[in-house]
């Protein structure tokens, strides 16, 4: 009889040796309601939340990722860079089975197995297998571009000519005792429906980016490099692709003008976040956790497909 | 959100013990193909494919992501094996340890294996009751550009003529990539090396007197030639199991055929996930009841 299922909550640093020994986990088959583990001093969580509940708690915290300025030619509107996008998925950690107790990763000697601290570390980089050439970190450190704190905007483009398959990550820009400069040009794109491009460089990398206004702020965008990414002809993926004939064309573009409406990203909940939550507030409040079947619908031909295999087998 | 958290009807849980997931996931994107259409195809083949597979480990090679994605082979039984899978331990000399190999004995073992999109399913030249001793002599026959599978035929119809001179009856599939496997199914109580001589030998008396076929390994990328492989034949070698699917784009399966089926004009890629189960009779149903002597 395990504990899957109940709610179990272990305490982490601790060793679950040092509690007492009708404490260490939650028995199934005691009839009582379980009691969870905790911590001296800790209050019983009933409920976790993951998304802020207030508006203004969203996002972003005051430090600023990064500071310094957009330059377009001879002038500097200084910025400070701030995270936009939020990661929320959920991180597991690894425990131990037995005791409930996390467990931590170690940088292991693939020839005698011991334990390397990172001071006796240094990076290769893997020529051949097994084969590496070492590179001290000064080395490293020459060839890393400089950062000079300036978002350098070359041109501007319009905003609508930029293919999303470059976009990597955004960032708010907040004008740092600039407002006038930054109000000037957030109004003039905005107005000519132009983004800047440019470079930036950001701890070790530099990135190619774009910058656009959202929600009457500026935007920053970092893209990936050309050949990061990959033409989809320039695969084998990508089978001929014959040209359509006039009519089932006529046909497709009606289908898509009666589907066409205006794009609302909340129209697009994400779902496994929602049911991991709920998951997570389940076990919570006691309750076991039950693998659900495929819907029927999906399940029915595979079903069929089995009870006839099945039966052929028997034959045999 | 997650609604009901009894389980609804369960009626495919009777069936299997498998935990079937992501049963929408796109494996072959040209094709549209997804872990459904594999797990089907799987199951309805398990007739033919199970008694081909009995007491042979099996290596997977999975796609996780489908075939644009990056595949692994994996030969070890994974740690979260279930325990209705059957597990054949084997001193491995190169790992220094006994390797666990997954053995695909029964339905629900092949159903675990392509619920874990394991689209290719590739297996040993011998069988687990004796291990070192190979129960399959194989030849795998494979053209270099600019050739094409109707020079591969050619060349497998005079191994079959060479076979059947010295009255051996050779059984034949496509690999479901560019080649065919001619297999002969052995008595038991043949080293690796004695099939492979064999082979090797067949191998270089045709590349004597045929002149695009090389029988030797540097020769084997050569441009423009067909190259008779011998050496699939050895301890720890797998093969395509026949009637695996392929991480083609076009989901091509590795397909017995009749010898007259294998005519100009035939493509690999005839054979797939969608017609292979169509075809009438099974043209190696009597595999296992024809081993034979090789001299």
């Amino acid at each position: 009889m395990g504990n899957h299922g109940g709610k179990f909550l272990t305490t982490g640093r601790k060793s679950a040796d040092t509690l007492p020994e009708n404490k260490k986990t939650t028995t199934a088959g005691s009839g009582k309601k379980p009691v969870p583990l905790k911590k001296a001093g800790t209050t019983e969580i009933n409920e976790v939340h993951l998304l802020p509940e207030k508006e203004e708690n969203q996002g972003t915290s005051g430090r600023p990722f990064w500071n310094g300025s957009i330059t377009i030619g001879l002038v500097n509107v200084p910025v400070r860079l701030h995270t936009m996008v939020r990661d929320r998925s959920f991180s597991f950690r690894l425990l131990h089975r037995e005791d409930g107790q996390p467990l931590k990763y170690d940088r292991v000697c693939t020839h005698d197995g011991r334990v390397v601290p990172w001071k006796e570390t240094v990076k290769g980089y893997e020529i051949r297998k097994g084969e590496f050439l070492v590179f001290e970190p000064d080395e490293l450190k020459a060839v890393m571009p400089e950062s000079d704190r300036k978002i350098r905007i070359d041109r501007f483009v319009y905003y609508l000519s930029l293919d999303p398959v470059y976009f990597e990550s955004s960032y708010i820009l907040v004008p740092d005792r600039s407002e006038e400069a930054y109000g000037l040009l957030v109004a003039a794109m905005q107005d000519l429906g132009r983004a800047a491009a440019g470079t930036i460089t950001l701890r070790t990398k530099e990135y190619p980016v774009v910058v656009h206004v959202y929600d009457g702020a500026l935007i920053l965008t970092t893209l990936h490099h050309a050949d990061e990414v990959t033409k989809p002809h320039a695969t084998t993926l990508m089978p001929p692709i014959p040209v359509p004939k006039e009519k089932e064309l006529l046909l497709a573009k009606r289908i898509i003008t009666d589907l066409t409406g205006d794009f609302s990203i909340n129209d697009y909940p994400d779902r496994y976040h929602e049911a991991i939550l709920d998951l997570i507030n389940k076990k919570l409040a006691g309750e076991k956790i039950v693998y659900q079947e495929p819907h029927s619908e999906e399940a029915k031909e595979l079903m069929q497909a089995l009870q006839e295999t099945i039966a052929t087998l028997a034959r045999k | 959100m997650a609604g009901n958290p009894e389980p609804r009807g369960g009626a495919l849980r009777n069936l299997t013990r498998v935990t079937l997931t992501r049963l929408d996931k796109v494996l072959y994107p040209a094709a549209g193909i997804t872990k459904q259409d594999v797990l089907m195809y799987y199951i309805r083949a398990a007739p033919f494919f199970l008694p081909f597979l009995y007491n042979r480990p099996v290596t997977m090679h999975r796609f996780p992501d489908g075939i644009g994605g990056e595949g692994f082979f994996e030969k070890d039984a994974p740690a979260d094996t279930p325990e209705y899978v059957e597990i054949f331990n084997h001193w491995s000399e190169t790992a220094e340890r006994d390797v666990p190999f997954v053995l695909c004995n029964n339905l629900d073992t092949l159903i675990w294996i392509a619920n874990l999109a394991s689209l290719e399913i590739h297996t040993t030249l011998s069988t687990t009751t004796s291990y070192n001793s190979p129960d399959l002599l194989l030849f795998d026959i494979d053209p270099e550009p600019p050739l094409t599978f109707d020079d591969v035929i050619d060349v497998a119809r005079v191994v079959k003529d060479h076979l059947e001179a010295r009255g051996i009856r050779p059984f034949v599939k496509t690999s479901g990539k560019k080649g065919v496997h001619i297999v002969v199914p052995l008595v038991s109580g043949y080293t690796f090396s004695e099939v492979r001589d064999f082979a090797h030998g067949i191998g270089k008396d045709i590349a004597r007197d045929t002149p695009k076929v090389v029988s030797e390994f540097p020769r084997s990328r050569d441009a423009g030639t067909v190259f008779i492989d011998y050496l699939q034949n050895a301890h720890g070698k797998t093969m395509i199991a026949p009637y695996s699917l392929r991480a083609t784009p076009g989901a091509t399966v590795s397909t017995p055929l009749q010898w007259e089926d294998l005519s100009p004009g035939i493509h690999p890629e005839d054979f797939n996930i969608k017609t292979v189960l169509s075809r009438d009779g099974e043209p190696w149903r009597e595999i296992f009841d024809n081993r034979q002597k090789i001299r």
